[in-house]
């Protein structure tokens, strides 16, 4: 098996033409990346660094003809449903019914993320008065706006609550603009009292009774909008069906990592996995092209873990990453300074996690909402993230923050003494901007010095004595 | 035995230190301003160095690099961030410091050492100008205050004023109001100061374990020293000649 390599956009487009020369077969959505730059916009695709796999490229190749499926899932006359702050609920829900297509609208936080600043989706947000001091999101008012990015979904279901109030204020604008939202309520989640009922949450979590029995109702209300949507009930089963649908996903992924994470060499880049992980919570609109893709990632990194080759050195530190990154860069720039991803939380592990099918679906998916990380307190999540840590051995932490999103703004000091003080690891955290080029120098040295201290405590648990610097 | 250099290339200025690999001396150094022409001015910088210690670049071992432009320094045979750099330094000169106050031009750091000066864990600033030298620098400005002079200045202080560490830009808008209301130079010299070393302890924590040693260009601004050691609670040393301390650290790790 050949070395992995690390190609360029342009790089690409030679690696392209050689795979098809070699028979390589491609769904519909295939094709050299270089088209999503050039088709308008993906600008910033330019800058990245990729994976050289063909799984890699339909990965890639399926995020970013995101947009093709809903105009096509329309125009074959499905109902789009938008989902925001779903919580991994509003896509299993919709599935139920064939005629429904969800999206994730909260996914336009992305669009800057690939597009850069050369779109009218922020100017859009900044006309509006939701400024740059807002989180990313702000670029869904813009993309309301101007209908350029996605379609206008038939129905906008957005919850508020303990969830993200930067996205809960642009939601309202959009409302404002005369798109409709259905809005529903999510609890903080507190601990249950002493002999107060309870119940086990995905992931091990505990919430009591009652706030699950709230977020049931609070589903059952989405549910009847979403049949209002379809103008039928779903078949007696569907959910269930879509639950373990769901959950085929949610394993296939839950494996990938596992064999990502733990392997002696690392065999898939951190932007990649990225990719991968945000397929969890609305699986690019198909959940069953989004198992398809994953299963090609499996079989690449199992085959690259048997022949024992990886896209690193074994030198590489082994890095948990907290919070996503509005710079994709950044991915790579860990990578360049000497760490590889083991490990992650993104603000939507639960997720990952599979929905219980032991109990009734909705009351199951009440339990998967009340599981996310973000309707909890830091305590918990701190908790979850030293689990994992230790789980993948990672020697360091890295927490990175979104500027403007205002529901980690203080947590990462609080996330990172804790899982300093729980797993002994040096913890980084930075602020990762959109679209900075000034700040590649200061998160580079602040990655490296963070690499350089694990490398150093990974010798010295060897070796007391200092050694020569490589 | 021949030498090992060690290049500073920080965001102000860069510093360059030659040590002698047998006895571990340092037998040059050098310091120079920072400009666009990074890799040039390291260069000439190091030649000057090197010539006056009579030796020449034929008699180096071994180059590492440290600082804000370390990628941009020329023929260096390893690049360390300059975490790790002032550690080594502090630790040679001081093996039992518990931890390190580095302020530069652009950064402020805290290192916390392990027994043996290995960095065991690191904060730095974000990404706000505000506790580093640069907020110093634009004080000097608008006081029209050498930068060595603003310590003398601050010592006169009564009644320092309350100053934002929050962010430079803000911090200067309070800094012209303050002088339009007619408050002391020397009260706003000191407000600076403090809000500095406010901004600094916000990161540090508080720290109950000496030494503490202060590293960096700042710290060889009067006042400093003393208006951490009250914001965090501990001691602080200044370590001799401060400013070139990743410098030193650049070239012990070349030897080691």
């Amino acid at each position: 098996m050949a070395i992995p390599r690390s190609l360029s956009l342009e790089d690409w487009d030679a690696r392209y033409d050689a795979l098809r020369r070699d028979g390589m077969g491609e769904p519909w959505y295939g094709g050299p990346l270089r088209r999503h730059l050039e088709a308008g916009g993906d600008t910033r695709l330019g800058a990245l660094r990729f994976d050289d796999s063909p799984a890699a490229l339909r990965l890639w190749n399926f995020l970013l003809t995101e947009e093709d499926r809903l105009r096509e899932a329309r125009a074959a006359g499905h109902k789009l449903v938008g989902a925001m702050k779903d919580l991994g609920t509003v896509p299993v829900l919709a599935s139920a019914f064939p005629e429904l297509t969800t999206f994730y609208v909260d996914g336009a936080w992305w669009i800057p993320c690939l597009m850069g600043t050369a779109i009218g989706a922020l100017r859009e947000a900044d006309r509006l008065g939701v400024c740059d001091s807002f989180c990313p999101v702000r670029a869904l008012l813009g993309a309301f706006v101007t209908g350029e990015h996605f379609p206008i979904p038939d129905l906008l279901v957005c919850s508020a609550g303990a969830t993200c109030d930067d996205l809960s204020a642009v939601a309202q604008r959009v409302e404002g603009l005369g798109h409709p939202v259905f809005w529903w309520e999510m609890p903080h989640r507190r601990r249950a009292d002493r002999g107060e009922p309870s119940a086990t949450l995905p992931g091990g979590g505990i919430a009591p009774a009652e706030q699950v029995a709230l977020v049931r109702d609070e589903l059952g209300r989405v549910m009847g909008a979403l049949c209002d949507l379809a103008g039928h009930r779903p078949e007696s089963d569907a959910l269930g069906g879509a639950i373990a649908q769901a959950n085929r996903v949610r394993r296939t992924l839950g494996h990938l990592r596992t064999l990502a994470y733990t392997s002696p060499l690392c065999p898939m880049p951190a932007l990649e996995m990225l990719i991968c992980e945000m397929l969890a919570i609305h699986f690019c609109s198909d959940r069953g092209e989004c198992i398809e893709v994953l299963a090609d990632m499996i079989a690449e990194v199992e085959s690259r873990v048997a022949e024992g080759v990886g896209v690193l050195g074994e030198a590489a530190v082994r890095v948990f990453w907290v919070n996503p990154v509005a710079d994709l860069r950044v991915m790579n720039l860990l990578e360049i300074c000497g760490g590889r991803l083991c490990g992650t939380e993104f603000l939507f592990s639960h997720a990952l996690d599979a929905i219980p099918e032991d109990v009734e679906p909705m009351e199951a998916l009440a339990r998967t909402a009340l599981a996310d990380p973000m309707v909890g307190t830091c305590g918990e999540r701190a908790e979850r993230i030293s689990r994992d840590l230790t789980r993948f051995g990672a020697e360091a932490l890295v927490i990175s923050r979104v500027p403007g999103a205002s529901h980690c703004a203080f947590e990462g000091e609080l996330v990172g003494r804790e899982v300093a003080a729980r797993c002994g690891v040096p913890v980084l955290e930075i602020e990762v901007p959109s679209f900075d080029d000034a700040v590649e120098p200061a998160l580079r040295t602040r990655l490296e010095a963070l690499i350089e201290t694990a490398r150093v405590k990974r010798k010295c648990a060897g070796e007391p004595r200092r050694t020569r610097w490589a | 035995m021949g030498v090992t250099v060690g290049i500073d290339a920080g965001s102000r200025s860069i510093k360059v230190v030659v040590l002698d690999r047998g006895s571990g001396h340092v037998i040059a150094h050098g310091i120079d301003d920072q400009g666009t022409d990074q890799a040039d001015r390291v260069r000439r910088l190091c030649d000057r160095v090197l010539g006056e210690c009579g030796t020449g670049h034929g008699t180096v071992r071994r180059t590492v690099a440290t600082g804000y432009a370390r990628h941009i320094v020329e023929g260096a045979d390893a690049r360390v961030t300059e975490i790790t750099c002032h550690a080594r330094g502090v630790h040679h000169g001081a093996p039992d410091a518990k931890a390190i106050i580095e302020i530069g031009g652009q950064d402020s750091k805290i290192m916390w050492l392990g027994p043996d000066g290995t960095v065991h864990d690191f904060r730095m600033n974000d990404r706000c100008a505000a506790g580093t030298g640069r907020f110093l620098e634009m004080v000097s400005d608008r006081m029209a205050v050498p930068l060595h002079g603003l310590g003398a200045l601050a010592a006169r202080s009564r009644h320092p004023s309350t100053i934002s560490s929050m962010c430079v830009v803000f911090a200067e808008s309070e800094i012209i109001g303050l002088l339009a209301c007619g408050a002391p130079r020397e009260d706003i010299v000191a407000g600076v100061q403090a809000a500095i070393a406010a901004r600094v302890a916000g990161m540090a924590g508080r720290m109950r374990d000496g030494p503490v040693i202060f590293t960096g260009g700042v710290a060889l601004v009067g006042g400093m020293a003393a208006a951490l050691s009250a914001a965090i609670g501990t001691p602080v040393e200044v370590a001799p000649e401060p400013q070139m301390t990743g410098a030193l650290g650049a070239a012990l790790i070349a030897a080691d």
